[in-house]
């Protein structure tokens, strides 16, 4: 009776240790097991920059939102955006990848539009900015400067 | 950041300028073409080159470029969030000042056209919307890309939106505005519209 007491309480542990474990890689690895809350709304960008799975999404500087999946369609970058049920996005938003610094991580940014029309889940930010590539245009000068 | 965007945004801004390859565009690019070439043969009309002639010159580019551009979505677009808490009046007056401002920041620089040509890239097409994508190539040989954002008005492809190296212009407006808008109030946004057309001479 007595070993039996010792098993279980050492079972119950380990199964415990074992949840807290999945639960911490879980969390640690931002993935999202019984399907991600909010909604998806994706932006079609002619460079995504160096974009990974899990960027911010950020309006105003605050992060409301996450990279879901970045794929290539058409040999674009079509990049699908997580963002809570709270936060809405107008027809007339633009979605930009900007560089946290000079040459930190890239996020996105949405400028909120005007127009009462918002962007449904599933739907489409129509215009978008890729990130500015400063060697394109540090060469673009220097080949305008050669001629 | 305005500065070093003025020279491509000027070439755009006359949509530019130069023949492109016929080629089997469809219907916004078609237009956009259409604007352009018309607003070529003005600079090209040796009549107009007098400079005696140069107000009535920039005129006409200033009407070719009116019935191509939708002023009021522009406007809207820019001042963002802003647009809705505004009369129909002040919406009457920005968007003139709008479009006051943007000709006169880019329309002057109609007589330094030296040259470039047009290349007509494709479009994209997505029912009433649409982006005509256009290379510009400049006298030094330097290759500058431009999108036209546009959009479908009864049978017209109206431009709403120019995104130059990818830089757009709405965006850049928009969060110009934002910033003086959280500072200051409308009456001081207006104020500085208006001080800025009277301080660069047409």
């Amino acid at each position: 009776m007595r070993k039996f007491d010792i098993e279980l309480a050492v079972g119950v542990f380990l199964l415990v240790g074992i949840i807290c474990l999945g639960y911490l890689s879980i969390r640690l690895g931002k993935m999202e097991v019984f399907g991600s809350r909010g909604y998806d709304i994706q932006a079609v960008f002619i460079n995504s920059g160096g974009l990974k799975n899990g960027s911010d999404i950020v309006i105003a500087g605050v992060g409301v939102g996450r990279v879901k999946t970045i794929t290539l369609e058409n040999y674009q970058a079509q990049v699908v955006m997580n963002l809570p049920w709270d936060v809405k996005v107008q027809e007339d938003a633009i979605a930009l990848i900007r560089t946290k610094g000079l040459i930190g991580e890239k996020y996105i940014e949405i400028t909120p539009g005007g127009s009462d029309k918002l962007i449904p889940p599933g739907g489409k930010i129509r215009d978008t900015q890729p990130p500015v590539d400063l060697e394109e245009l540090i060469s673009k000068y220097i080949f305008g400067k050669i001629q | 950041m305005n500065r070093n965007f003025l020279f491509p945004m000027v070439s755009a801004f006359l949509l530019i300028l130069g023949t492109g390859v016929p080629s089997m565009a469809g219907e916004p690019t078609e237009q956009i073409k259409q604007t352009t070439d018309k607003i070529l043969s003005i600079l090209a009309d040796p009549n107009l080159k007098n400079p005696a002639r140069a107000e009535e010159r920039k005129q006409s580019v200033r009407r070719t470029i009116d019935g191509r551009f939708d002023w009021e979505e522009l406007a809207r677009r820019s001042l963002a969030q802003y647009w809705a808490q505004r009369t129909p009046d002040e919406k009457e007056e920005f968007i003139q000042l709008y479009r006051e401002l943007l000709a006169r920041t880019y329309l002057n620089k109609v007589q330094d056209y030296s040259g470039e040509t047009v290349r007509y890239e494709g479009e994209n097409i997505e029912s009433d919307y649409a982006t005509v994508k256009v290379r510009i190539l400049t006298a030094k040989n330097t290759e500058i890309s431009v999108d036209y954002r546009v959009m479908k008005r009864r049978s017209n492809w109206l431009v709403y939106d120019i995104s130059i190296e990818g830089v757009s212009l709405v965006n850049n407006y928009r969060s110009q505005f934002n910033s003086i808008l959280q500072k200051s109030t409308y009456e001081e946004l207006v104020k500085k519209l208006k001080e800025k057309s009277l301080t660069e001479k047409p």
